[in-house]
């Protein structure tokens, strides 16, 4: 195998450009994902039969914790990314497991939010509106709880094994992910809550 | 310890804060339907410009020409298909 | 007993409870089989976890023709029943699902697993590969497109087929008009196909991005493996909007949510429009690899470059965009303004323009050229006037207004097929016919293959022509029956005769496999067309390696420009070779996913939940899994290449 001294690890060998590259096309699709959701939302979104609209459901605190929780998180798989760069195997470990604590947050915050919409007579049969709005919300947790769980392999993996091309390619493309997730969680922000309660 | 904090990433993530303020103004402030969601629209896609290229390195490797017609065509055919949609199904519904 | 109540036929009838036996026959007799002969470890260690993408292609390409099969005969038998008046062979319900699985069965696990199973074994061999990007998640790909195959399949014999249509219109599709579990098998069977289809995109386009031999530039890529890489780009933006419209279906089916109902603020027409954001680039996602075929057989046997490289590639990447940008026009009718239909009427009409400079440049291809009339290039030539009508009757349909007078008649019908089968299904049979020495080392027999051809021809043209005619006159398409005084008579009898003539076709084309396997010759040589491209630069059969020495080329006629411009292909030297190792993992996932859809299918949760553990544990063993793949040993392929003729080229 070859490997390439002059790139940072992640990169080190052929296979694993292809990884990163083949990611980046899945990013791809996943924009293409939710854009599909995003789609689905506008159109039911005034379509709420005899349910609630967003206005009257949507609530700022809940959600404006989840941005700046996941904002954060954010910013801290970026800087596991860099300490990763400087080989810094602990302060890798450190703020992987801050971003992980982090993201858990997000979900409980999440959780709490779907548990409210229930009791406020909120579900997903209520009406198009509520049911796209759900599916929507529902997709993008469904992505931050399947990264928790990615996650907590990968810091099993470096724990195991070290930063080694494999385990510094899996976690650059986590971050990847993460990152994504963030991005996709501003569009929910902007055109979903905000839109709904402006 | 400083080497852990690089200022570039510091500095995105203040930046990216700042972003979610303004777009918070549409909330907290009065304003039209169009205003709200000018602000709303560019607040949101440099939060997602900011996030590509800052934190994901989108155009740090050999690869970037390719990973950036992805992104470019990706979202080319998502706002077709939004824009498409609701024109068909919402604004020219008869 | 009431558990297995849910699994009873909703429609029961003789000829179901006939194929049930059959089926339950067959598998036994597979199982003795393997069995008596003791096949299972072969079976097991070369094919079932076999990451070879050849080997994943060649049973992609068996699996299209199974399924060829079953389509066609549902085909058969919906031709039976409109072949004259007042006809009693099928009753309006099974008349409904036999159109339905006809519609699914052959665009997604006939024609789809056709394109993909072509592009796996050629793409690499023609970049000068040794596999693909990402092996294992290629033989994942096929099994979950195998599952999803599988489940679809069983519905008819377990608690009964989907029968909306292929399209799957709600409120049709809904609880309300279709009770039974039928859509929801098509709701499963096609995500879990579907997500197989869509890393299946993922995994070529990282391969033909970073895995070319050295000197080939994008420009000098042959046409096939251009076609793949657009058909690719295709794949990863069209079918995650099949996912969500799956997903949203679902949940109206088995979650009650008023998504596509007609009320508590629901759109039924919004299925439409998420299907046909996929549909119709779908429809490209088949056509363009078979244009690619068509590129590269045509210039074969008329012995000269393909003429235009440059608008063959331009019009394709343009038809990609394009394909995303006309999917209102499959439901001009639905009501919305004429703004909107003029929008799409013409960006419609606008996909004519590449597709129009293609089509010159294959006939400026052939123009003077040395041209050799072999099977594949009977097909390819049959091609263009056939699909220039079937490209035609699109225009007029194109037009919004005029729709309206041929919106769901027959005449869509014959429109679409003469576009998919001279389209899709001649170029899978040239191409199969074209690449089979490869595969296998060995030609079909040209002599069978040529009236297999004519009867195809004829029989295509006797079969959908008068469907014109009859959708013009206002034959509505999906209608089990018409009365006498219509008048559609005659021509569905007509139509009747050429779809028995097809039918002999395909059966001829069966007889053509075991009569070559038999007779053929095998001393065949490795370039048994005189051809151009990187694929006849090694061995027929491929070696499990596909290249001793990584080829270096030069130009977009890599092999040719060899054998002609004495072009030096091969300048290493021969030295060990990295492989991927075999692994059971996607065929296990698969089965899981099948279990997961299944018992979806039927809300059986607690299966259902079980299945979802398994196979995120499954990912987890992967993920920890430390597999760094085999090498072979210089000496091991050294002995390879002296056994296919000496010479360590």
């Amino acid at each position: 195998m070859n490997i390439d001294q002059t790139k940072p690890l992640e990169y080190g060998t052929h296979k694993n450009e292809m990884n990163i590259l083949g990611f980046w096309i899945f990013l791809g699709a996943e924009i293409m994902l939710f854009a599909t959701l995003f789609t689905s939302y506008f159109i039911y979104e005034n379509r709420i039969g005899s349910g609630p609209s967003g206005a009257e459901i949507f609530e700022i605190t809940p959600v404006l914790i989840e941005t700046i929780v996941l904002l954060t998180s954010s910013f801290t798989i970026g800087l596991a990314i860099n300490a990763m760069r400087l080989n810094r195997t602990k302060a890798t470990l450190w703020f992987l497991a801050i971003t992980l604590v982090l993201g858990a947050t997000f979900l409980s915050v999440e959780i709490y939010e779907f548990i409210h919409y229930y009791h406020i007579g909120v579900t997903l049969q209520t009406s198009g509106f509520t049911g796209i709005l759900l599916t929507t919300l529902g997709t993008h947790g469904a992505h931050v709880t399947f990264g928790l769980f990615w996650g907590i392999a990968i810091f099993l993996q470096i724990k195991k094994r070290g930063l080694t091309l494999e385990t510094a390619n899996k976690s650059f493309i986590y971050s990847l992910y993460w990152h994504f997730l963030d991005v996709m969680w501003i569009f929910i922000f902007s055109f979903i809550y905000l839109k709904g309660m402006m | 310890m400083k080497e852990l904090f690089p200022i570039k990433q510091v500095n995105g993530f203040i930046f990216s804060l700042l972003l979610t303020v303004i777009a918070l103004s549409v909330y907290f402030m009065d304003m039209s339907f169009k205003v709200g969601m000018t602000i709303l629209l560019i607040t949101a896609f440099i939060q997602a410009i900011v996030q590509f290229v800052l934190f994901m390195h989108a155009g740090e490797s050999e690869d970037k020409r390719t990973i950036f017609t992805t992104l470019y065509y990706s979202a080319l055919i998502a706002l077709v298909t939004i824009f498409g949609s609701l024109l068909t199904m919402v604004w020219d519904m008869m | 007993m009431e558990f297995f109540e849910r699994f009873a036929l909703p429609h029961p009838d003789p000829m179901i409870y006939a194929s049930m036996v059959a089926i339950v026959v067959v598998s036994i007799a597979i199982v003795a089989g393997l069995t008596y002969f003791k096949k299972w470890g072969y079976l097991w260690n070369e094919w079932l976890t076999t990451t070879d993408h050849k080997r994943i292609g060649i049973m992609y390409l068996i699996s299209a023709l199974l399924m060829l099969f079953r389509g066609g005969a549902d085909a058969v038998m919906m031709r039976i029943q409109l072949s004259s008046p007042e006809m009693e062979f099928l009753n309006a319900q099974h008349y409904n699902e036999v159109f339905t699985t006809h519609g699914v069965v052959m665009i997604f696990f006939m024609a789809m697993p056709f394109v993909i199973g072509l592009m796996n074994y050629i793409v690499p061999l023609q970049i000068g590969a040794r596999d693909v990007a990402f092996p294992r998640l290629n033989a994942l790909s096929f099994w979950m497109f195998f599952a999803g195959a599988m489940l679809f399949n069983i519905s008819f014999v377990v608690g009964g087929s989907p029968d909306a249509g292929w399209t799957n219109y709600f409120p049709l599709a809904g609880n309300e008009f279709s009770p039974t579990v039928g859509v929801n098998y098509y709701m499963w069977a096609l995500q879990i196909s579907g997500l197989g289809t869509l890393m299946t995109g993922i995994n070529f386009l990282v391969t033909i991005f970073k895995m070319r031999a050295p000197g080939m530039k994008l420009m000098k890529m042959p046409m096939f493996t251009w076609s793949a890489l657009i058909t690719n780009v295709i794949i990863i933006f069209a079918f995650p909007v099949l996912t969500v419209a799956l997903l949203m279906g679902t949940l109206d089916r088995q979650f009650g949510t008023a998504l596509f109902t007609t009320g508590s603020g629901g759109m039924d027409m919004y299925w439409a429009n998420l299907f046909w954001v996929w549909g119709h680039p779908e429809v490209y996602i088949l056509i363009l690899p078979a244009f690619g075929i068509y590129s590269e057989i045509i210039s074969t046997f008329s012995q000269r470059n393909l003429y235009g490289y440059k608008s063959m590639v331009g019009s394709m990447v343009l038809i990609s965009l394009l394909s995303f940008f006309v999917w209102v026009h499959h439901f001009f009718t639905m009501g919305q303004g004429a703004l909107t239909n003029s929008i799409f009427s013409i960006t419609t009409m606008a996909i004519a323009i590449p597709t129009g400079i293609k089509i010159f440049n294959w006939l400026l291809t052939m123009w003077k050229g040395k041209i050799r009339f072999t099977v594949p290039m009977l097909y390819s030539v049959a091609f263009i006037p056939l699909f220039t009508v079937g490209g035609v009757t699109g225009v007029m349909l194109a037009m919004a207004s005029a729709d309206y007078q041929y919106h769901n008649t027959m005449f869509l019908v014959a429109h679409f097929h003469n576009t998919i089968i001279p389209g899709v299904v001649y170029a899978m049979l040239a191409g199969l016919t074209y690449w089979w020495p490869k595969m296998f080392g060995f030609k079909l027999n040209e002599r069978i293959g040529k009236w297999a051809f004519w009867f195809n021809v004829i029989g295509f043209v006797l079969a959908f022509f008068p469907m014109y005619l009859t959708g013009l006159d206002g034959q509505a398409r999906r209608m089990y029956t018409y009365s006498e005084s219509t008048g559609f008579g005659p021509m569905n009898m007509i139509a009747f005769v050429g779809a028995g003539l097809f039918a002999i076709a395909f059966i001829l084309i069966a007889y053509n496999v075991f009569y070559s396997f038999k007779h053929s010759p095998r001393n065949i040589g490795d370039d048994p067309w005189n051809g151009r491209s990187l694929e006849w630069a090694t061995h027929n059969p491929v070696p499990a390696y596909n290249f001793a020495i990584e080829p270096e080329v030069e130009s977009s006629q890599a092999f040719w420009d060899h054998k002609q411009k004495k072009h030096n292909l091969f300048k290493g030297k021969i030295s060990k070779i990295h492989m991927p190792n075999n692994s059971g993992i996607p065929i296990i996932m698969a089965g899981i996913l099948f279990v997961f859809g299944f018992s979806f299918v039927f809300s059986i949760w607690p299966a259902v939940i079980i299945a979802a553990v398994a196979f995120f544990a499954c990912m987890i063993y992967s993920s920890f899994e430390n597999d760094q793949g085999r090498y072979i040993s210089e000496q091991e392929i050294k002995e390879t290449e002296a056994k296919f003729g000496g010479d360590s080229k």
